[in-house]
């Protein structure tokens, strides 16, 4: 399952980047801040800045291996490619760039609609480097631990938790079934295939319920009473990081107020 | 139906970031009253939001900054309720936004309200009027995921046309993205829909104890064994 594979991958940078052990309030407030910011932006310079950035840190800082960001960035930018192209032919209004005349209709493609797709573009990529920043330097347990602190509802935290293990139990057991399906010749044409897909689907979900319920029980017995306690051994927001990122937010909010709109590579 | 990050302009993805929040809360003040009457019913939750991730993770990819595949809300709104069922769309889509670029922070407002609220809601209306027009159960919950489902895409189009608007205004963008979605996701709901009729009668056979006991779906007594 390529989840499986890019998920596991993710994780383990996660844990093992050289930012690791920066604290998780830290890079959430720089990634959620500058994602704010690049995402409201009018101008299209700041995405394409912010987009710069976080591939610097994430390449040179943490140490993130250059190809497995690209391949990561690849598949979601290809697709953002190809819906910006439909967006500039398609859409926009006011003013027309060209019109393609054919003998049978006559296509144009509007100056609003291109500079929008433009700008649709370079969000989407600035925003894509913030998340992957987060991601890969933060596990998503200090995320939630750092939510609690935060005081996030707890019942959204622990199901946060509980939701986060079970989709790794799923994929566990949907792959031990299938490579027993598969030692048993259950994959071996079309149709049986299908059969042996569906018996996987059926019973993938009473298994799992099965494995979390007996896990319910364990945790039962250890004195389980609605609340998960987990260590929190978290680093502390060091405060001239925090001074810094909110610095940068302000010249960052500063560049995309003060350069106008019209400041962009296509009007 | 995840719109990608940074996808939406600027008035946008505030709007629906706003109509979530509230309706979020009031999510997160159901599922604590369900949890804390019954703690059994929390591993129960927890898989239906891993089997939402796993269903929404199978993507198509379309050609409208967005893409197709199951969705897995629907079940979870027969079983639990829409207001549940939003809740737990929200985390998963985070999980999805985190874990593998699908969908993205800034747009979670819009899609937690397509996928989480608009198909649940369509979701668990059509199997509240199925039932009281004491329907077969097996078609009343393959006809309410697959609407939800349908629902989750036609709000999806809905919120891109409003964002990308073309010269002809607003129905002319929405017919045109809803005919992009229309195509690949018409055979997906109806695969849902069939999919959810097995899942619910496995439930109901191996767990309506504990199905009974969240209140939302009446089984009748002979179905109440097992826990």
């Amino acid at each position: 399952m390529p989840f499986g594979q890019i998920g596991a991958r993710v994780d383990r940078y996660a844990y093992t980047n050289n930012l690791a052990n920066t604290s998780a309030a830290t890079k959430l407030l720089f990634a959620l801040s500058v994602l704010v910011i690049c995402v409201a932006a009018q101008s299209q310079i700041v995405p394409f800045f912010v987009f710069f950035m976080n591939t610097t840190l994430l390449l040179v800082y943490a140490k993130i291996s250059a190809k497995f960001y690209w391949k990561m960035l690849l598949y979601p930018l290809a697709t953002a490619l190809l819906s910006c192209v439909l967006i500039a032919l398609f859409f926009g209004y006011g003013e027309p760039l060209t019109e393609i005349s054919t003998p049978w209709f006559t296509w144009t493609i509007f100056k609003s609609g291109v500079a929008m797709a433009v700008s649709t573009f370079l969000r989407v990529a600035g925003g894509l480097s913030c998340l992957y920043f987060l991601v890969l330097t933060t596990p998503v347990t200090d995320m939630l631990i750092t939510l609690r602190r935060l005081h996030v509802p707890l019942i959204l935290v622990e199901m946060s938790l509980l939701i986060y293990r079970y989709i790794f139990v799923l994929l566990e057991i949907a792959s031990q079934m299938n490579t027993a399906q598969d030692m048993r010749l259950g994959n071996t044409n079309w149709i049986i295939k299908i059969k042996s897909t569906a018996l996987l689907a059926g019973n993938l979900f009473i298994r799992t319920l099965e494995q979390g319920e007996r896990t319910f029980t364990a945790m039962s017995a250890r004195g389980y009473d609605g609340e998960i306690r987990t260590l929190d051994d978290l680093p502390h927001p060091r405060f001239e990081l925090i001074i810094g990122i909110l610095f940068f937010d302000v010249l960052l909010i500063l560049v995309s107020v003060l350069l106008p709109s019209q400041w962009s590579l296509l009007t | 139906m995840h719109i990608m990050e940074g996808f939406l302009p600027s008035p946008w993805w505030e709007l629906w970031m706003a109509i979530m929040i509230p309706i979020e809360i009031y999510g997160i003040y159901r599922i604590s009253f369900v949890t804390k009457n019954n703690p059994k019913t929390k591993p129960l939750l927890a898989l239906v939001g891993a089997f939402i991730f796993v269903l929404s993770a199978l993507k198509l990819p379309s050609v409208t900054g967005s893409c197709s595949h199951p969705t897995g809300s629907g079940l979870a709104a027969v079983i639990f309720g829409p207001a549940i069922a939003a809740v737990l769309s929200m985390i998963v889509l985070v999980f999805q936004a985190l874990l593998l670029a699908h969908g993205g922070l800034t747009t979670l407002g819009a899609n937690v309200v397509s996928m989480g609220i608009v198909g649940p809601i369509v979701a668990y209306g059509t199997w509240t009027i199925c039932k009281k027009a004491k329907v077969n159960s097996s078609f009343g919950v393959f006809l309410a995921v697959a609407l939800g489902d349908l629902l989750t895409y036609v709000a999806t189009s809905v919120q891109l046309a409003l964002a990308f608007p073309t010269s002809a205004g607003f129905i002319d963008a929405f017919a045109k993205f809803g005919t992009v979605f229309a195509v690949t996701q018409i055979p997906l709901a109806i695969a849902e829909g069939i999919l959810a009729v097995f899942l619910f009668d496995f439930l109901v056979k191996y767990k309506g104890k504990l199905l009974s006991t969240i209140g939302t779906i009446n089984l009748p007594s002979a179905l109440k064994r097992g826990d």
